[in-house]
């Protein structure tokens, strides 16, 4: 427990780095946020005008300080763009992440420890060579192409899927398809690696010299051994879905965390990609204290190696 | 064998639960409500009056004080004192809407409206000359406001936005229907600036009690117009159903569904797929649009139209040797611009060769001919101007702008190197780019502007109508002479003597100081699906569609 806590407490600078980095980055990069505002309409009064009401001239540090007094309390500024509350439009499209994130990681998940197990057991013969070699595939597409094909194919071609989000469990296949397809080639690879390692030991032998069938020892056995590292994967891949699928959102038109932040970037609208990023930090730091915390249940020595 | 094959087939059935589990909990979690909404939304998209179009990003705001570029949603949820139509000869004329009738004093300062009565609010509160007060004021005075250039004009108004008065002396209301608005200074546009989409008209109970919910909240974001919005979904999908108190004809449309999609190329592909009415050509590369749409299936569901807008090449008067009045007119010859028309928009267009575009009041023909495509005169001039091998210039470009766009700058780059001038294109993203520009320091670029309201003043002053606007604009022009002279124009009375001085700074500008490029005017092409018979695009040719023009197929 008391490793958890020290752990908890350990985020708490990389959390106030990364704000304060982002806030620095985001205020050397060119591009004041009122003159995108006005695109082609814009005349100098107004501009004066808008930037001194933003508070955008003020001096960083207050600006920063200001900041993290307003996140501490759920308050993450309000959109220069759709002047709205930034906590809202998070929690927003929330929803909508999550979803996503979910149906791809089960898909992702699923498919991946499958092939992965029967992979193992079937090492070096047709089976094994003919999944391994999707998952390669899977591993090295890009998520744009997965997309843009997936879309093509059986939304445009076949008609089977929608085009695109529309709320329904059906709209949302494709998208999770997409977005878990790499991690699905990952897990694969991984399970089996770590499988056929795991099934080597003596231990194994013994439990099958026992008189144990070898189902019973794959699955009672090995398989719990073999998952440390697939679960550290796991976690990390969890934690990167839920911090939005910026392509998988843009081409699935889904109201994401993805398509929050990369609208809020091309507007230079500071809040929202500050509360975004902040977010993402959180959902990626609680990702690796998962990650962490399975292991220890899983492997009870990292506990008291403590 | 058969062990492992059960021992597979149970982990198997296991990940199928575990799947069917987490599908089944996420979706009754969070999801559920939008699930059942939008699943109707899907449900009725085909019905009889309905309309389905999609939009690439999701709006600002309803609020039109708040934005200077969504107003798709607001010219049809709002009406405005006036409106512009386009008319058979392409180009516009200006027509009553809330306004019934109106004089205009000799001295040209003085405007006595009267309003259409009987006209309300689509909850049914009435439309009186108050909330024109009211409207113009907020406009004036909000602190969010990018609005003030329509009414900046009146007399008052500039005592209002100081702060020194709180009251807007200009504008008197006499009773219901009746007010008068008095300007500071005659200026000509000042009824065609009333008929531009900032200058819709809001009531003052409403939009009070509102408070900042105006504009973002459907609910209480009303106006006159033909259509209010039932539903916005942020990022997803926004509803107009049609007003059942409108006070002008009721619309062939009735409900109009628009999704937001923000990738051309699912865009295109919900169209061939027949889930939206309409696409708009500016949202695809134009190579992307000919070759998909520009076939024998779609070509007489294309929709031409006419565009009041000019694409230009804007050079910086501050860098070298740009400041040489000889180095800018070999520019201008050295451009063929015929040919970046045909090759990278299939002819779709005209050349423009001044400030104004086709249609414009003040537009003449009289500027044919001033830009001539001259490669050997380009080189001659330059010689003169002391550069007979050439020089090097930049270019800045907008990442952001579709690929057509740098294809036209990678061919005036081929042009210019003809004349031995070496043209570095350098990529900027849009906000740097803007950023840039506005500072005064960009290099040169190229940039369309398309009217707010039909005068030649909205292009003229823009550019060149204080020593301010030609920083902002990157052109730093540095004839004062020439600034004042559009900044007065506006004040002439008399409208043939206003539009000569026009014609004039229109040729002073571009014929003898070189200071602007004109380029072409693009048409603007939308492709109709099966449902929709016709509609009117936006006078002026902009990405708004103006619901109430559509006719459905029967």
């Amino acid at each position: 427990m008391k490793y958890f806590l020290k752990r908890v407490i350990g985020t708490i600078p990389v959390l106030l780095g990364v704000v304060l980095l982002i806030f620095v980055m985001l205020r050397i990069i060119p591009g004041n946020p009122v003159v995108i505002l006005l695109g082609e309409h814009y005349d100098q009064a107004t501009i004066d005008r808008l930037t001194d009401l933003m508070g955008y001239d003020q001096p960083i540090l207050l600006q920063f300080v200001n900041y993290v007094k307003g996140a501490l309390v759920g308050d993450l500024g309000v959109s220069y763009k759709y002047s709205r509350p930034v906590t809202e439009m998070i929690m927003e499209a929330l929803p909508y992440t999550i979803r996503l994130a979910l149906m791809a990681v089960v898909f992702a998940w699923g498919l991946g420890l499958i092939t992965g197990i029967i992979a193992a057991v079937k090492k070096n013969n047709f089976i094994d060579r003919m999944f391994m070699g999707v998952s390669l595939l899977g591993v090295s597409m890009p998520i744009f192409m997965t997309s843009l094909l997936l879309q093509y194919i059986f939304a445009f071609k076949l008609g089977w899927l929608p085009m695109t989000e529309e709320g329904t469990f059906a709209s949302m296949i494709l998208p999770a398809i997409a977005l878990g397809w790499n991690s699905a080639g990952s897990v694969a690879r991984m399970t089996r690696s770590s499988l056929i390692e795991v099934m080597q030991a003596d231990y194994i032998d013994t439990a099958r010299a026992k008189g144990l069938r070898k189902g019973a020892v794959i699955i009672g056995h090995a398989l719990k051994n073999s998952l440390l590292p697939v679960v550290t994967m796991m976690a990390l891949q969890l934690s990167s879905m839920l911090s939005g699928a910026v392509i998988t959102e843009s081409v699935f038109a889904i109201p994401g965390i993805g398509r929050l932040a990369t609208t809020a970037i091309n507007n230079r609208d500071m809040p929202v990609l500050q509360g975004t990023v902040l977010f993402t930090t959180v959902i990626v730091i609680a990702g690796n204290l998962l990650a962490d915390f399975l292991y220890s249940v899983l492997d009870p020595r990292i506990r008291k190696g403590d | 064998m058969k062990k492992t094959t059960k021992c597979i087939l149970g982990t198997m059935f296991m990940a199928a639960l575990l799947a069917g589990c987490g599908g089944s909990s996420s979706d009754a979690g969070s999801g559920a409500a939008e699930t059942q909404e939008s699943a109707q939304v899907t449900s009725v998209a085909a019905e009889d009056g309905v309309v389905r179009i999609a939009n690439i990003a999701d709006y600002q705001t309803l609020d039109v004080h708040k934005t200077s570029a969504d107003f798709t949603i607001p010219i049809n949820v709002f009406d405005r004192l006036f409106e512009i139509v386009p008319t058979d000869g392409g180009s516009t004329e200006i027509v009553n809407s809330l306004v019934d009738d109106y004089t205009i004093s000799e001295d040209g300062l003085t405007y006595d409206f009267t309003l259409k009565s009987g006209v309300t609010f689509s909850d049914g509160t009435p439309f009186t000359a108050n909330d024109v007060k009211y409207t113009i004021e907020r406009a004036l005075t909000l602190p969010e406001t990018v609005q003030t250039d329509i009414y900046a004009s009146i007399a008052g108004a500039q005592e209002l936005m100081d702060g020194t008065a709180d009251d807007l002396s200009g504008v008197v209301v006499t009773d219901d229907t009746h007010f008068s608005i008095t300007l500071s200074v005659p200026y000509a546009g000042f009824i065609g600036q009333l008929a531009t989409p900032g200058a819709a008209m809001f009531s003052e109970s409403i939009t009070e009690a509102a408070g900042d919910s105006f504009g973002q909240d459907p609910a209480v974001t009303i106006g006159t117009g033909p259509y209010m919005v039932t539903s916005w979904e942020r990022n997803a999908s926004l509803t107009l159903e049609v007003n059942p108190n409108y006070w002008g004809e009721e619309p062939d449309v009735k409900k109009v569904i628009i999704s937001i999609v923000p990738d051309p190329s699912t865009m295109s592909m919900m169209f061939q797929n027949g889930e939206l009415d309409m696409l708009d050509g500016d949202e695809l590369d134009s190579a992307v649009f000919d070759a998909t749409y520009r076939t024998p299936q779609y070509e007489d569901k294309i929709v031409s139209a006419f565009r009041l807008a000019t694409t230009y090449m804007a050079l910086n008067e501050n860098v070298e040797p740009l400041n040489d009045v000889n180095v800018r007119k070999a520019i201008q010859m050295a451009i063929d611009r015929q040919t970046i028309l045909d090759t990278v928009y299939s002819g779709g267009g005209f050349l423009v060769d001044g400030i104004y575009a086709r249609g414009l009041l003040g537009y003449t023909e009289d500027n044919q001919g001033w830009l001539q495509y001259d490669p050997e005169g380009a080189k001659a001039l330059l010689a003169e101007a002391g550069y007979p091998d050439g020089f090097t210039m930049e270019i800045s470009s907008d990442n952001s702008a579709s690929s057509s766009v740098l294809l036209v700058l990678q061919i005036i780059q081929q042009n210019l190197a003809e004349v031995g001038i070496t043209l570095d294109i350098v990529p900027y993203d849009e906000a740097s780019w803007l950023d840039l520009r506005q500072s005064g320091e960009m290099p040169s670029f190229v940039a369309t502007w398309t009217a707010d309201y039909n005068d030649p003043d909205n292009f003229i002053y823009t550019f060149f109508g204080s020593e301010e606007n030609v920083v902002n604009r990157s052109l730093n022009y540095k004839d004062t002479d020439v600034i004042n002279r559009v900044a007065a124009a506006r004040a002439i009375i008399d409208d043939e003597e206003r539009m000569a001085e026009y014609a004039a700074l229109e040729e002073k500008i571009v014929k003898e100081d070189a200071a602007w490029v004109p380029l072409f005017s693009r048409s603007h092409f939308y492709v109709l699906g099966d449902r929709v018979e016709s509609f009117t695009p936006h006078w002026a040719g902009y990405s708004a569609y103006i619901y109430s023009t559509f006719k459905l197929a029967d």
